[in-house]
């Protein structure tokens, strides 16, 4: 029995190292390969690259292009994650009770998950359409004369937000197993308190979920970042004017299109680093409000 | 009663809407000038949409390409996760909660952070054009949520279970197999479920790594439609039901687990209802 126990946790890692060697393969390796790449002169078409030193930072702080890129990239988190955090977080809070046909709105509200997003792209094409589109007309409805969605960098911005809206099935349904997970008897205990629906939210149910909200809105920042490459990319293709040329669909062009592999692994580095800063500020701010207790 | 239906089903119509408007959208008859107003449902709906479909492109090359991705992607995807799985739970906690956290750092790691280079090791490999890149996904388990998923719900299996099939002479191997897989069934109809979502509706790895037209999968075959007819609405919008109905379909399977009033206990309720 002793050797038995002994061996145990060594099987376990056995279990684990598929995945571990999957996991250095194709994330480790590739990552770090992207610092290797970032000084040389790779086109992404030969094969052997050669080292130019700085070259591709100078190119990169002179960039203009890039510059749109990144606004363009931080105007769309700063919309983006609220919006899609404060709809799962709150349609997860609010079909998470048992009541009869719950389960018919969740799945409702789940749909537009499953929907392929190059399809849910061409869907919103159609919606946003500026003259028959159905939105614009939803619009005319209540007397507005309507947007020229993707035309306009603002509201072709907006229109990508709303169009990621939708697609919130995963933060939904780990709210919905995070919330039944929380005591029953606390919130029996407050009603006796006195204490109402929202202050039992206040109070209870959001200081409870903080820490999954947190891991939510970490998870979602770094997905926000990169999910709109497949709208900008059926929507806008980067137009107008620059103002959908996300960091992603920026990296696209310049390692599939423009054979600058070595300068699109620089920016790979840089979008990297963007991510990280964003979620440092957002756990200082985490730290700094006591959210987590 | 307000805030227990009424608003809900708002909500739920709302979410509903896309679906709603792609299916009318692809009901339209073709060459109907477009609605002045907003309509709800088309004024002669009519299939002829989903007949002009496979005439304008190979729509049956495209949907095997797809299904033969997705047929050697899904059960990948859910050996991966459950071996992942099984080996966290035969870890101590100690190490397990380690390994919990090396997976969201993993969860962390932004895909496009590792397109270009990844590409290029899998050009260097020279199997670009096929579809082995497209499997990368599903040798990570498709996401570490779905390794989580599996996790916890082997976290339902006690420990004497596990011992005693040990002590009848069974190997790890066959305990992982014929003791744990079968107690959580339910689990392994999430993971497919979302590993068939996933693979189904990428559309990145094709783009990035097919280009032989006769290899396309559905979603590029999509792009594909669009840029040969982009104003061709109710075509367009066939095209996207036929993208959504095999992922919605698939999906009803799994939405008593994964929606359910305890989603947590429907994972781990095995067999036993």
């Amino acid at each position: 029995m002793k050797t038995g126990r002994a061996r145990r946790p060594l099987t376990a890692w056995a279990f684990l190292a598929p995945y571990a060697v999957a996991v250095v393969l194709l994330i480790a390796v590739p990552a770090l390969l992207n610092v290797g790449y970032a000084f040389t002169d790779h086109t992404g078409l030969t094969r052997d690259p050669q080292f130019v030193g700085l070259a591709n930072i100078r190119r990169l702080l002179s960039d203009g292009f890039l510059l749109d890129s990144l606004q363009a990239s931080l105007f769309h988190v700063a919309l983006a994650v609220p919006v899609r955090l404060l709809a799962a977080v709150g349609l997860g809070l609010l079909l998470a009770a048992p009541r009869p046909g719950g389960r018919l709105f969740r799945a409702a509200v789940y749909l537009p998950t499953v929907i392929p997003d190059v399809a849910l792209a061409v869907l919103f094409l159609w919606v946003l359409n500026p003259m028959y589109g159905p939105l614009n007309q939803l619009l005319g409805l209540f007397g507005h004369p309507g947007y020229t969605w993707l035309a306009d960098p603002t509201t072709a911005r907006i229109g990508v937000v709303l169009m990621l809206a939708f697609p919130i099935g995963e933060g939904f349904i780990v709210v919905l197993a995070a919330r039944r997970l929380l005591d029953g008897r606390l919130y029996e205990a407050a009603a006796l308190e006195g204490c109402g629906p929202f202050g039992q939210l206040r109070r209870l149910t959001l200081p409870l979920l903080a820490p999954v909200l947190v891991l939510l809105a970490v998870r979602d920042t770094i997905l926000t970042l990169q999910v709109n490459f497949v709208p900008a990319y059926v929507l806008t293709d980067g137009r107008p004017a620059n103002a959908t040329l996300y960091l992603p669909v920026y990296i696209f062009d310049q390692v599939f299109e423009f054979s600058g592999f070595a300068y699109g692994s620089l920016i790979t580095i840089m979008l990297m680093a963007v991510t990280a800063v964003i979620i440092a500020l957002q756990l200082l701010m985490v730290r700094r409000w006591r959210v987590l207790r | 009663m307000i805030g227990r239906f009424v608003v809900p089903a708002l909500f739920a119509a709302l979410f509903a809407a896309p679906l709603w408007l792609m299916v009318v959208g692809s009901l339209r008859p073709a060459g109907l000038p477009p609605p002045r107003t907003f309509e709800l449902f088309p004024p002669e709906p009519t299939l002829a949409a989903y007949a002009r479909l496979p005439r304008l492109i190979p729509l049956f090359t495209y949907l095997a390409n797809s299904a033969l991705v997705v047929a050697l992607a899904v059960p990948l995807t859910v050996l991966v996760a459950s071996l992942t799985g099984f080996g966290l739970r035969l870890l101590t906690p100690a190490a397990r909660r380690r390994v919990v956290f090396g997976l969201l750092v993993v969860l962390l790691v932004p895909v496009t952070g590792v397109w270009a280079t990844r590409f290029e090791l899998f050009r260097l490999a020279g199997v670009v054009d096929t579809y082995v890149p497209l499997l990368a996904p599903a040798a990570l388990a498709g996401s570490p949520f779905l390794v989580l998923l599996y996790a916890w719900s082997f976290g339902g299996i006690p420990d004497t279970q596990l011992a005693a099939a040990r002590l009848e002479g069974a190997g790890w191997l066959t305990v992982w197999r014929r003791v744990a897989l079968p107690q959580v069934r339910p689990a392994t109809m999430a993971v497919a479920v979302l590993a068939f979502t996933f693979h189904w509706s990428n559309f990145i790895d094709p783009l990035l790594y097919l280009h032989n037209g006769d290899r396309y999968t559905y979603p590029l075959g999509l792009q594909f439609l669009r840029l040969l007819n982009p104003t061709d609405w109710p075509l367009l919008m066939a095209g996207c039901v036929i993208a959504t109905v095999p992922c919605a379909a698939v999906f009803l399977l799994a939405q008593r687990i994964l929606l359910n009033d305890n989603p947590l206990t429907a994972l781990r309720s095995g067999g036993r209802r």
